[in-house]
């Protein structure tokens, strides 16, 4: 009879650090990177507890902002002094604006209310699949009248990162990502692989097989997938494994994203987190809650950080990125976090102000939530 | 049943030492029973390594034990006895531990309700070690066909009574299970994260090094922020199995294998005799270099020196 029995393991699973990762560790940075694989003496079964390192969240930029403790959040009461005290609003889309591809209730009228009052309107999304001229096409198509200048995808933020690295022009950039993220890169300048395309190809396992790769690859970016495959997984990994210096860089890494009104949908950070498992490296993350995005714009629009409210639905990407950048934070509940996530003691991310959704700005009292 | 196990001994920072005649000759005195890992030390690919079989038959004629424990869950026990019937070597199917009968099993002894089913991310292997063992399996390989709709008039559904989500080794990776999985594990109240193993790379087949369960696995911890139960190596979840099997004390076992952070710690967490091949993932290098920090007793090119240092 086979019974229950305790073991006392202890495993060390070496992830190998990126070089390029800052070495500020922030608790509230959810980038999990597999570090350590420790077994617990359990009387019940063999149970591995996984001891994840918070690394940084490797902004490309210099961070050195120790965390504070935070007061803990208000609902928003009094809109008209939030919006007073601040110049420009920066919106997360998803669960903000719109869920997959219906506007979320009041959202024109509350647009066009802050631009009445002079604010600078930004939109910054983790969702890598469109390019901020289809995103720019989405606005329109919903009736809001919104710039291309004023969008901020993290597509369009990968190929920024690789601008301001001086990425070789002769050296190429493999996709495991979607439409988006090709258009951003081409726009750019630089050369790239993969991508949709690469969805149709199967490999077999067979004797004699012998899957080749481009030498030249000296990044591979990973982002949201639907075609993701094992052939793309091998690709990106060969390259990064093999190819010396190879840049692993992921667009985000949210675990779960409304891409359809209706549910949740696995996101970003799956296709991240296969390649951190295959490679055992750690990606640059260039999306939110990195602040690569929040400094380029601050630096492009020459705003200072402390005169912007980030507008977010999801506490580790939005309001993180908000905090990160030090601006003033607004955790809105029409998206993927509800009232009693944000209350929950196992939550320690703070935003300054919660409400219901951003038309609430239109009352001058807040909406009971 | 025996399984607790002291802390491990570790081997406090002593190199391993390259196997040769003398040492190869005590360690085969000191030992009633070989484990090996299969990828990368019996075989590559689909490939024999060379003197492997030889070597086998040398050490059953000295009376010791065989078992072969791998992490790669994609066969079965009784596919694994056909493949190595396949390649000459003759070794039954109760002297195989692969990680898929490592999952069945964790759920037996776990007491996984007979109404529950489980969701396989992974090969053949799992679900027929999960059917065999008496569970209901949905997923699978089929399921690498099925592709995904984001439009606002299709809901994914996934099935209310998945109670475990059971990830491996699986080429046939995709959206649609990467989904499904995440639904079950986010959505189903209690459901388990249940991982054959972690392993990154691993030779499937004798060319190179392809993606292993590590990259499955990573990524359903990536969408559903859970850790993983892992049963395969270094988990010494298996060696339970072993020991009622074969009644001996790890300290006269010895694992062979070709990687470090599975195979070596497993051997050491469990309190046996380690010996690395360099037949597999692991170079010397890798070995001798300073960011690592695992050290088998005992190291060399492949299996077959076993044979060739004992002048046999």
């Amino acid at each position: 009879m086979i019974t229950k029995a305790a073991v006392l393991v202890s495993a060390s699973v070496t992830a190998a650090s990126s070089s390029s990762s800052k070495s500020l560790i922030n608790p509230s940075h959810r980038y999990l990177c597999l570090e350590r694989l420790s077994f617990v003496n359990s009387l019940s079964v063999s149970a591995l507890a996984i001891k994840w390192r918070s690394v940084s969240n490797c902004s490309p930029n210099k961070f050195s902002r120790i965390m504070k403790t935070r007061a803990s959040t208000q609902p928003l009461k009094n809109a008209d002094e939030l919006i007073a005290s601040v110049e420009t609003f920066i919106f997360d889309c998803d669960g903000v604006i719109w869920k997959g591809d219906k506007l979320i209730d009041g959202v024109p009228e509350t647009l066009d209310m802050l631009r009445s009052k002079g604010k600078r309107l930004v939109f910054v999304t983790n969702n890598s699949t469109k390019s901020r001229k289809q995103y720019g096409k989405k606005f329109e198509t919903l009736g809001l009248n919104v710039n291309e200048e004023e969008i901020f995808a993290s597509s369009f933020a990968a190929a920024a990162y690789l601008k301001s690295i001086n990425f070789p022009k002769d050296k190429k950039v493999y996709v495991i990502g979607e439409d988006g993220i090709l258009k951003e890169l081409e726009l750019a300048g630089f050369q790239y692989l993969g991508g949709p395309d690469d969805g149709g190809k199967k490999i077999e396992l067979k004797p004699g097989f012998l899957m080749e790769h481009d030498k030249d690859v000296g990044a591979v970016v990973v982002g949201f997938d639907r075609y993701f495959n094992y052939y793309k997984v091998q690709y990106g990994t060969l390259c990064i494994r093999e190819n010396p210096g190879c840049l692993f860089i992921a667009t985000n890494r949210d675990a779960v994203t409304h891409l359809t009104d209706a549910q949740e949908w696995a996101g970003g950070g799956s296709m991240v987190g296969a390649i951190c498992g295959s490679t055992q490296r750690e990606p640059l993350i260039v999306g939110k809650p990195s602040t690569f995005m929040m400094d380029y714009l601050a630096n492009k629009f020459g705003i200072l950080k402390s005169q912007i409210c980030m507008v977010g639905d999801r506490l580790d990407t939005d309001i993180l990125f908000g905090q990160n950048g030090g601006c003033k934070t607004l955790l809105v509940l029409s998206g993927v976090t509800t009232l009693s996530m944000l209350q929950s003691p196992s939550n320690s991310i703070q935003p300054d102000f919660y409400s219901n959704k951003i038309s609430d700005f239109l009352s001058l009292k807040a909406a009971t939530v | 049943m025996k399984g607790e196990n002291p802390n491990p001994s570790p081997r406090s920072g002593a190199a391993a030492e390259l196997l040769c005649g003398v040492n190869a000759k005590a360690l085969l005195d000191s030992v009633d029973a070989f484990l090996f890992d299969c990828d990368g030390v019996i075989w590559k690919g689909d490939k024999l390594i060379d003197g492997v079989s030889q070597t086998l038959d040398l050490l059953r004629s000295k009376g010791k034990k065989l078992v072969f424990v791998t992490n790669n869950s994609t066969k079965s026990r009784a596919q694994y006895a056909n493949k190595f019937r396949s390649l000459g070597l003759s070794v039954t199917q109760d002297e195989i531990f692969s990680s898929s009968f490592a999952a069945a099993m964790y759920l037996k002894v776990n007491h996984f309700p007979p109404n529950k089913k489980a969701y396989v991310i992974g090969g053949e292997g799992i679900l027929q070690e999960l059917q065999l063992a008496g569970f209901t399996a949905l997923g699978g390989p089929e399921d690498g066909e099925k592709r995904v709709q984001l439009k606002s008039s299709c809901f994914f559904e996934h099935d209310k009574n998945v109670g475990a989500v059971v990830v491996g080794l699986d080429p046939d990776i995709n959206y649609y299970k990467l989904q499904y999985g995440t639904l079950c594990i986010r959505e189903n109240p209690g459901c388990l994260f249940i991982a054959t193993n972690c392993d990154s790379v691993g030779h499937m087949t004798d060319l190179q090094e392809w993606p292993g369960a590590g990259c499955m696995v990573g990524a359903i911890c990536g969408s559903t922020g859970r850790e993983p139960i892992v049963v395969g190596k270094p988990s010494t979840f298996m060696m339970e199995f072993l020991l009622q099997k074969f009644h001996m004390s790890p300290s006269r076992m010895c694992m062979v294998g070709d990687r470090l952070d599975t195979d070596i710690l497993f051997g050491q967490n469990a309190g046996c005799k380690t010996l690395l091949v360099l037949s597999g993932v692991t170079t010397e290098s890798i070995l001798g270099d300073s960011s690592n920090s695992i050290q088998p007793d005992y190291y060399t090119s492949k299996v077959s020196d076993i044979l060739k240092l004992l002048g046999e």
